[in-house]
């Protein structure tokens, strides 16, 4: 009935790239996304958004993808 | 600044005429006694500043001078004839004599006129005591009236009894007019007039209505301008004069006024306005001065209770059980489902002490961050678009800066209706000739204020503020607008030639948007040339700019405005966030957020971090909990299991009520602590009572960062107020908290909030206010924020993409829902349903433009199913032109009407703030309540019956 609670997550963070498309090249925007998740993302809700990567990640956005990237090459 | 804190003035005395903002001095004496004053101010005041009282009826203090009564008549040596001291400004040299055998004579001839036409009945007048005909009378020394009282007269005059809350007796008024002045000089409504003339002379309302029917929205300025019992509160005739008063803080809108609770006893008799009041300057709308009844309401909880699940009745018991089963249950929901699984939220109605320690015990006692405050659902968009720009989240002016104002640029804010005692002094201003720009979907009241000058009205689509915002700000741009040498010594270069580029992209341009906002480019145009050209331009913003899903940029996007025409940094500019509940700014500030730590610190900063650790001696988690929308997936997941949740009904006032029922139907503990049994607390496992403003001490933070005192006046009906029970759940979970009074908790949030350094309650009751940043640097507080810096150095300009949203209006929903708030009930309507501002409001209705209307053949009063991809509901119809066609409207104040049904879970990007001003609807006549009304109804039946078998008397939950 109501989007699962990962779905929401994938919405969020392709909302975050969308509204910051014009900071710049495609990697420029994944810092921002980036940036913002890491502020204010709570542990477990990184923790998905990293096993939304590991499945694939086919629904985020190019940019949000790339920033879930960056953030888990910080983490590791 | 425009209003010095003067602590050589009384605020209780009444000087009679307005105090001259003048820094040039004259002096002159006044029955012998010299005496200077600034030029200006009126020989009445003037000699009421050397404690000499002139006697006077027609003059006070808060009015323009009017010169009626001629009582106040003095004597100047070398002027001819006894001018009215009121109207007379005090010069240099002049020599002013205030008693004598002529003045007392004329003084006595004009006591003798108005006593021959009014009741001799003052020992049973309601206004006996504090009644200022009585007192002049007293004065002048009348001792008998010559005319006797056979001839014609007024003493039959009938009274008006419509207003629930005061009475009008004609035949008592001395036609003074201080209520009509009141009226619009203060109040800016223009409802009441004097009609007739000579002896025919009589104060109406409206075009000779009763008070209730007229345009009067019953702020009571006249009530309290009065100077007999002609206007009078009901309370004060029902139970006559108070014998002591003390000062505190209304804890409804983010404007913060200051009141006088007149008491008798714990008995609140009425609440007048404050003159000392920074914020209000002894102004008041409906809802502060006379709502306050909800305090000592039969529904108020006056028990803490418990059960084991939600479908049980409840079982009232001692603070200690409710209390030690809380604790209990929160530490086998951390056992079994680890430290992560609870969490709490804080009250913007809260006070600041109250809502830093709810944020201290979920990261000390709790030991995550998930905490966060009902401003994620209104204004959390707005502390992170000013952080990112001006690098501090909050408003940067005082409320008096809009008397400086050229031209006012409101955007999604409602002042009248949702923020009314600033709202006048914005008609005020207005009044002398600002001119105003209103983008706002809807008409909004304060563009049919009497005696407007330059006004225009950009009528957008919801949805389209940042599309709107762009637009201005390429005007300003391509036409040669800006501010350069603010630009090039203010703004970092590198953000601003960003910036620059970005905007003058022709995409930008009003011609290109006309599509996206509806409004047309010639408008556009018009209005930034307005807002840019005006010596002094200021942008007053609220939740219509806010609770959108790009909320956060469009605030950043006034942020660029205000930047790139250097309107920062003085009095009559600025960027203004209507702040919506009393204490937002303060629930903010006191680190209620996930990630930040009180003083916007965040939780991954290790010095800030490290601060907080050693004087709480827990270690914090560096990173952020979750926010509310979070936690309510989180808990629907399973992963979220238990919530503290101190002063907000979340069920109510959160978007996509089914999903926020569901989410609260899954936690295994639901800890609710509030002054009724809001829809929250029908899926609460503890209840525990809480306390109203008039039950506690404290502060709050308004709008315009000011910290104002709140002072207990009553005890708290349960017996406890609300810090001390959540220092008892911390303690009974372990972690130790010690306080004796809230002033000990402001001195622990002035160790450790860099911003609040210099507060104290000491300092508070030396000055009244303090507007924070509060420190060394600013001993007594900032009033207007960046004057000479930013808190980041250089303001950052930033990059505004329109990106729509989701919620688009199409075949199946094709009409737009926005919600909003009216004067007469306040959010969730916990408190103002429980007053007699029901007369106003009491049912939610759905506006309808007449073109979607007729479409549909809906009446007025059709009963209108209302659907969106989140759910239905049905309100009652009402034809209204205020919106645009495509465009709905309703209001959410009661829970019944189920308008969050509807409101969907998109939210702002950056915060999540939910998107309550857009929703894709269908509207359709229909013969009964929803689906969810009637399970809704069923529920508070089911709920209202576990109550009454706790043994709490409850009525009213119908």
């Amino acid at each position: 009935m109501f989007q699962s609670e990962q779905e929401h997550l994938i919405q969020m963070i392709n909302q975050i790239a969308l509204n910051n498309i014009s900071a710049g090249d495609e990697s420029a925007v994944a810092d921002i996304v980036a940036g913002h998740v890491k502020k204010f993302w709570s542990r477990r809700m990184k923790g998905q958004l990293f096993d939304c990567l590991a499945a694939g990640g086919e629904q985020l956005h190019p940019a949000a993808k790339l920033a879930g990237e960056k953030l888990r090459a910080q983490v590791s | 600044m425009l209003q010095h804190f003067d602590p050589t003035l009384d605020h209780n005395r009444d000087y009679g005429t307005p105090a001259s903002l003048s820094e040039k001095l004259v002096t002159l004496e006044i029955d012998g006694v010299e005496i200077s004053v600034p030029e200006g101010t009126s020989v009445m005041r003037a000699a009421a500043l050397a404690d000499i009282n002139i006697p006077k009826l027609c003059a006070t203090d808060n009015l323009d001078a009017f010169g009626s009564c001629r009582i106040c008549a003095v004597q100047i040596e070398g002027r001819r004839g006894l001018p009215a001291s009121c109207t007379t400004p005090a010069e240099a040299g002049m020599k002013v004599t205030t008693q004598n055998d002529k003045l007392a004579k004329l003084r006595r001839n004009i006591m003798e006129l108005y006593i021959s036409d009014h009741p001799l009945d003052c020992l049973t007048c309601p206004a006996n005591g504090d009644c200022e005909l009585q007192d002049m009378a007293g004065a002048v020394g009348l001792r008998e009236v010559r005319y006797g009282f056979d001839g014609e007269n007024h003493l039959d005059a009938p009274k008006d009894t419509s207003n629930p809350y005061f009475t009008f007796d004609a035949s008592k008024c001395i036609v003074c007019s201080r209520c009509v002045r009141a009226c619009s000089e203060v109040q800016g409504t223009f409802a009441l007039t004097i009609d007739g003339r000579g002896f025919d002379s009589k104060v109406v309302a409206g075009q000779d209505e009763d008070f209730l029917d007229s345009e009067c929205v019953s702020c009571g300025a006249c009530v309290q301008a009065c100077p007999t019992a002609t206007l009078m509160e009901n309370s004060v005739i029902e139970m006559g004069q108070p014998e002591h008063s003390v000062v505190t803080t209304c804890a409804y809108c983010g404007v913060g006024c200051s009141f006088k609770a007149d008491m008798k006893g714990d008995q609140v008799v009425r609440m007048v306005p404050y003159k000392g009041g920074e914020a209000n300057h002894g102004h008041s709308c409906v809802k502060g001065r006379f709502a306050f009844g909800y305090a000592t309401h039969k529904d108020r909880i006056r028990a803490p209770m418990i059960r084991d699940a939600i479908d049980q009745p409840w079982k009232e018991v001692s603070w200690e059980e409710a209390i030690g089963f809380a604790a209990k249950r929160l530490k086998e929901i951390q056992a079994e489902h680890g430290r992560e699984s609870v969490g709490g939220i804080t009250s913007s109605r809260c006070t600041n002490e109250e809502t830093y320690l709810v944020q201290k015990l979920i990261r000390t006692a709790f030991g995550n961050n998930n905490t966060d405050t009902c401003a994620r659902v209104c204004h959390s968009p707005t502390g992170f678009g000013l952080k990112q720009t001006l690098g501090e989240s909050a408003g940067t002016q005082t409320f008096d800066s809009v008397m400086k104002a050229d031209c006012v640029l409101v955007i999604g804010a409602n002042p009248t209706d949702a923020h009314p005692v600033f709202g006048s002094l914005l008609r005020r201003r207005l009044r002398e000739g600002a001119s105003l720009i209103v983008a706002d979907p809807r008409y909004i009241d304060l563009l049919d204020t009497p005696h407007l000058g330059d006004s225009m009205h950009l009528p957008l689509r919801p949805g389209s503020n940042v599309a709107m915002v762009n637009a201005l700000a390429h005007v300003i741009v391509t036409e040669g607008l800006e501010d350069g040498e603010f630009i090039a010594s203010r703004c970092d270069d590198g953000a601003y030639a960003k910036w620059r580029e970005f905007i003058l992209d022709p995409r930008h341009a009003p011609e290109a948007v006309e599509e996206i906002t509806g409004v047309s480019a010639e408008a556009v145009r018009a209005a930034a040339r307005a807002y840019a050209k005006a010596p002094n331009g200021a942008i007053y913003y609220g939740l219509g700019v806010t609770e959108h899903s790009q909320g956060s940029t469009t605030v950043m996007g006034i942020a660029n405005l205000a930047l790139a025409t250097g309107n920062i940094g003085r009095d009559g500019v600025g960027v203004n966030p209507l702040r919506g509940q009393n204490n937002v700014q303060g629930s903010c500030d006191m680190g209620s957020f996930p990630h930040e730590l009180p003083g916007y610190q965040h939780v991954s900063d290790a010095a800030a971090r490290g601060r907080f650790e050693a004087a709480w001696g827990v270690q914090i988690d560096d990173e952020p909990g979750l926010r509310i929308p979070n936690m309510f997936d989180a808990a629907i997941s399973g992963h979220f299991r238990a919530m503290y949740v101190q002063g907000e009904d979340i069920a109510q006032s959160d978007p996509n009520t089914q999903h926020v029922e569901e989410a609260l139907r899954s936690l295994d503990c639901l800890i609710v602590q509030d002054i009724f049994l809001n829809e929250t607390a029908k899926f609460a496992h503890v209840l525990l009572p809480g306390s109203t403003f008039l039950e506690k001490n404290g502060t709050f933070t308004n709008a315009e960062r000011r910290i104002n005192r709140v002072r207990k006046v009553m005890l708290p009906i349960a017996g406890k107020e609300d810090w001390e029970v959540t220092v008892e759940l911390s303690n009974a979970l372990g972690y130790p908290m010690n306080y004796s009074h809230p002033s000990e908790i402001m001195d622990e949030i002035a160790a450790l909030t860099p911003s609040f350094a210099g507060v104290s309650y000491d300092k508070l009751e030396q000055h009244g206010s303090l507007q924070w940043p509060c420190n060394a640097e600013n001993p007594i507080g900032m009033p207007i924020m960046h004057v000479e810096s930013f808190p980041i150095g250089k303001a950052q300009f930033a990059i505004t993409e329109f990106v729509a949203t989701t919620e688009r209006a199409n075949r199946r929903f094709p009409l737009l829902l926005t919600t909003g708030r009216i004067l007469s009930q306040y959010n969730v309507g916990a408190q103002t349903r429980r007053t007699d501002n029901q007369v106003w409001h009491d049912e939610d209705i759905l506006e309808v433009h007449p073109h979607d209307a007729e479409e549909r053949g809906i009446n007025d009063g059709d009963w209108l199913g209302i659907t969106s991809r989140a759910g239905q509901t049905v309100l009652r119809a009402r034809i209204s032109e205020r919106m645009q066609p495509g465009v709905v409207y309703t209001t959410f104040h009661h829970p019944g009407s189920g308008a969050n049904v509807i409101t969907t879970d998109n939210s702002d990007w950056a915060t999540n703030c939910p998107e309550y001003k857009v929703t894709a609807v269908q509207v359709e006549k229909v013969s009964q309540p929803s689906q969810w009304q009637k399970s809704f109804q069923d529920n508070n039946q089911r709920q209202q019956k576990f109550l009454r078998e706790a043994g709490t008397v409850v009525e009213g939950g119908k």
